[in-house]
C-alpha cells in the first residue's frame, strides 16, 4: 500500500492563500488552519499529508522525495534550483523581485564598484550577471532596506509587495529583476509512479485557480 | 586551528558492513547478468583531463565538477560521469575494434553536492555501454537489458519509462529559432514547466509545432501517448521517432515485459543523446535510479564515429531505497588462541572450518583454558597447547 501524498507547503506568507486554494479546489482544511504546533496535518478527508515547512526546506523535501508535492514562491525556486517538475503557477502570493536604491540616486551610472545587499544572493548574481555588471553582493538575513540606510550597500535586490517598506526607508524601486508568484512543484519519481493520484491534485488546483481568478 | 581529521568531505561517507554487503550483492548479480549477454569490463581512471568533459557533445556543465591542476599548469577533474571517459576510450584505444563491443564498468563518479543538501558527491554507478549497433534490435537489447538489471534488485517495485529525442527535435526544429530560445524550451519541456513553456511559446502563434510543445511535457503514461503526439503533430522525422518508440514498445512488450511507460517530454541532454532515451524508477528514491540512451555522436567526438548505446545504474540510491536480497552470511566460527597455541594447529584448524563453509576467526586471549566463550559465533573452538577442544 502506497502512503498518502504528501505535500509540503511553505509557511508564512504563501500559507493562507494555498489553504484557500486547497479549500476551493474541494480538500476540507479545517484541520490546517488550526494545526497549532503540529507540522503534518492531514487535509480533513485524508487525501494529502500536508508538511509546513520553510521555503528552502519545500524545496529540499521535494527534490529528494521526501515529499511528492511543493508549494512555493518562485523567489525560492530561483534561489535554491533545481532538479523537480515545476508544474504550476497557482497565481497566489505574487509580487516583484526589485533592484531599489536610495531615492534621487542613479545607480547604473559612473565606475565606482557597486554593492548590493539581498536575501536572496543567487537571483541578484544572476541578474547582474545577465546585465554584465561588476556588483559585490552581501548576503543579509533580516530588512535588507538597512543595507543602504546604514551605508553599507548602495542598494538592495528584494521582493515588494506594496512598496510601504521601501518608501518609508527613502528607497526606489529602479528596476523590476523578475515577477514572482507561488509554484506547484512536483518530485520526478513521484509524478511517474503515482500519475494518477498527483495529476488529480495539480488538475485540481488549477481549476480551483481558474475559477477564482 | 581547525581540524577535520576525524570527519568525512561533505557528500561523502563511509559505509560499514551491512551496506557493503547488500551492495556487493546487487554488483555481484547485475555483474552476473552483464557477463551473461557477453559485455565485458573496463575500468578508467577517476582523474581524467577537464578537455574530455568540454567537447560539444561530451559538454558537462562545469559547476558541478571537481577540479584539481597538475603538475604542467592542466586542469585534470574527478570523473563526474562515466560513459564520456568510456566514449574517449572506444574512440582512442578501441579505434580499430570494428565489430560490435559490450562493455560494462562499476566505478565512482563525483559532482559537487551543494551546501548541505544531503546529496550525494561520490556515487557508485553500474553500466552497460553498447557500440556499434544502430538496429532497431540493438535498442530492445539495452532497454531489456535495463528492465531486468532493475528487476534483479528491485524485484517487481520498478518502472521504466521511454522516450525518444527525435520527437522534440522534430518540433523545435520546425520553429526555425535560435539556439538558446531551443535551449530554453528544452529546459522549460524538461521541468514541465507549463506556465513559463507557454508565455515562451506565444511568439509561435500559428506554427504547428507550437501546440504539440504546449501539451509535450503531458504526454506520459500509457502508450496511448504516442498517438496524441501523432494527432497533435506530423511530419517526417517526428513519425520517424514516434514509429521507433512504439516499436521498441511492442517489442519489449512481444518479450513479455511490463512496467514500462512513455514520457515524450524526457528531454534531458539533448545533445548527447541521439534516439532513444530511458529511465528506471523505483519506490522511495525520489531521482531516477537508471537512466541511458542512444548517443550515436558521442564517440565521434574522440574517434571515428561509431553509434553506442548503454545505460548507468546509481547504486548508492539502490542500496538505500531497494529492499535487496543480500545474501545470507556463512555461520561464524571461533578460534582461541594464546600465546602457547601451535601455529600449525591453529591454521590446520581454521582450514577445516573453512572447507565447511564456516567463517573462523582467530580470537587471541591471555589463556585459552579459562577465557570466556566470545559473544555473537556459531561454534567456539580452543587451541589448548597442542590440542583442540570445542566449547
Amino acid at each position: 500500500m502506497n502512503r498518502t501524498i504528501r505535500m509540503a507547503l511553505t509557511k508564512g506568507r504563501i500559507e493562507k492563500g494555498a489553504v484557500a486554494l486547497l479549500e476551493a479546489a474541494g480538500y476540507g482544511c479545517a484541520g490546517l488552519r488550526d494545526k497549532g504546533r503540529r507540522l503534518i496535518v492531514p487535509t480533513d478527508g485524508g487525501e494529502i499529508d500536508v508538511v509546513f515547512a520553510k521555503a528552502a526546506d519545500v524545496i529540499t523535501y521535494v527534490e529528494t522525495g521526501a515529499c511528492d508535492i511543493g508549494i512555493v514562491g518562485k523567489d525560492t525556486i530561483l534561489e535554491n534550483g533545481s532538479s523537480f517538475y515545476e508544474m504550476a503557477d497557482l497565481g497566489i502570493g505574487r509580487c516583484r523581485m526589485v533592484l531599489a536604491a536610495p531615492k534621487g540616486s542613479d545607480f547604473f551610472s559612473g565606475y565606482a564598484a557597486r554593492r548590493v545587499a539581498s536575501k536572496y544572493p543567487k537571483i541578484a548574481a544572476d541578474y547582474f550577471s545577465r546585465k554584465q555588471l561588476d556588483v559585490g553582493i552581501i548576503k543579509i538575513e533580516g530588512s535588507v532596506e538597512l543595507g543602504p540606510v546604514l551605508g553599507l550597500t548602495d542598494a538592495i535586490v528584494d521582493l515588494v509587495e506594496t512598496g510601504k517598506t521601501l518608501a518609508e526607508n527613502g528607497l526606489e524601486v529602479v528596476e523590476t529583476v523578475c515577477e514572482v508568484s507561488t509554484r506547484l512543484i512536483v518530485n520526478i519519481a513521484s509524478l511517474k509512479l503515482r500519475k494518477t493520484e498527483i495529476e488529480e491534485i495539480v488538475g485540481r488546483l488549477n481549476a480551483a485557480k481558474e475559477a477564482g481568478a | 586551528m581547525k581540524q577535520y581529521n576525524k570527519i568525512t568531505p561533505e557528500g561523502t561517507k563511509d559505509r560499514l558492513f551491512g551496506e557493503c554487503e547488500k551492495r556487493g550483492g546487487f554488483v555481484r548479480s547485475l555483474r552476473a547478468l552483464f557477463e551473461s549477454r557477453g559485455f565485458r569490463e573496463v575500468s578508467t581512471p577517476v582523474l581524467e583531463y577537464y578537455d574530455v568533459f568540454d567537447t560539444a557533445r561530451a559538454y558537462f556543465p562545469q559547476e558541478g565538477i571537481y577540479k584539481l591542476v597538475d603538475h604542467d599548469g592542466r586542469i585534470l577533474v574527478l570523473r563526474p560521469d562515466c560513459t564520456i571517459p568510456i566514449a574517449r576510450l572506444i574512440g582512442a584505444r578501441l579505434k580499430n575494434e570494428r565489430g560490435p563491443l559490450r562493455i560494462f564498468y562499476h566505478q565512482k563518479i563525483y559532482r559537487h553536492a551543494s551546501g548541505h543538501s544531503g546529496l550525494s558527491g561520490e556515487i557508485a554507478q553500474m553500466g552497460v555501454e553498447f557500440v556499434g549497433g544502430d538496429l532497431p534490435i540493438c535498442d530492445v537489447e539495452i532497454v531489456e537489458l535495463a528492465c531486468r538489471s532493475l528487476r534483479s534488485v528491485c524485484g517487481s517495485d520498478y518502472q521504466l519509462e521511454l522516450c525518444h529525442i527525435g520527437y522534440f527535435n522534430a518540433l523545435v526544429d520546425s520553429l526555425n529559432t535560435d539556439p538558446a530560445t531551443r535551449e530554453q524550451i528544452r529546459e522549460l519541456v524538461e521541468h514541465k514547466n507549463f506556465p513559463a513553456l507557454d508565455l515562451l511559446l506565444e511568439r509561435f502563434e500559428g506554427c504547428p509545432a507550437q501546440k504539440a510543445l504546449k501539451k509535450l511535457p503531458a504526454l506520459f503514461g500509457s502508450v496511448s501517448v504516442l498517438e496524441e503526439a501523432r494527432a497533435l503533430f506530423s511530419n517526417e522525422a517526428a513519425d520517424r521517432a514516434l514509429d521507433a518508440l512504439a516499436d521498441l514498445y511492442n517489442a519489449l512488450s512481444s518479450l513479455g515485459l511490463d512496467h514500462l511507460s512513455l514520457d515524450l517530454g524526457l528531454v534531458n541532454q539533448a545533445d548527447y543523446y541521439t534516439g532513444i532515451i530511458f529511465r528506471g524508477y523505483t519506490a522511495g528514491a525520489g531521482e531516477p535510479v537508471l537512466s541511458g540512451g542512444r548517443y550515436d555522436e558521442l564517440i565521434g567526438e574522440f574517434g571515428p564515429a561509431r553509434p553506442a548505446t548503454g545505460f548507468g545504474i546509481n547504486l548508492d540510491l539502490l542500496c538505500e531505497r531497494a529492499e535487496g536480497t543480500a545474501a545470507v552470511p556463512p555461520p561464524r566460527a571461533a578460534v582461541l588462541v594464546d600465546a602457547k597455541s601451535p601455529v600449525t594447529e591453529a591454521f590446520s584448524l581454521v582450514e577445516r572450518l573453512c572447507s565447511q563453509r564456516f567463517a573462523a576467526e582467530l580470537i587471541p586471549v591471555r589463556d585459552t583454558r579459562d577465557a570466556p566463550a566470545p559473544e555473537g559465533f556459531d561454534r567456539v573452538f580452543r587451541v589448548v597447547d597442542g590440542a583442540v577442544k570445542e566449547g
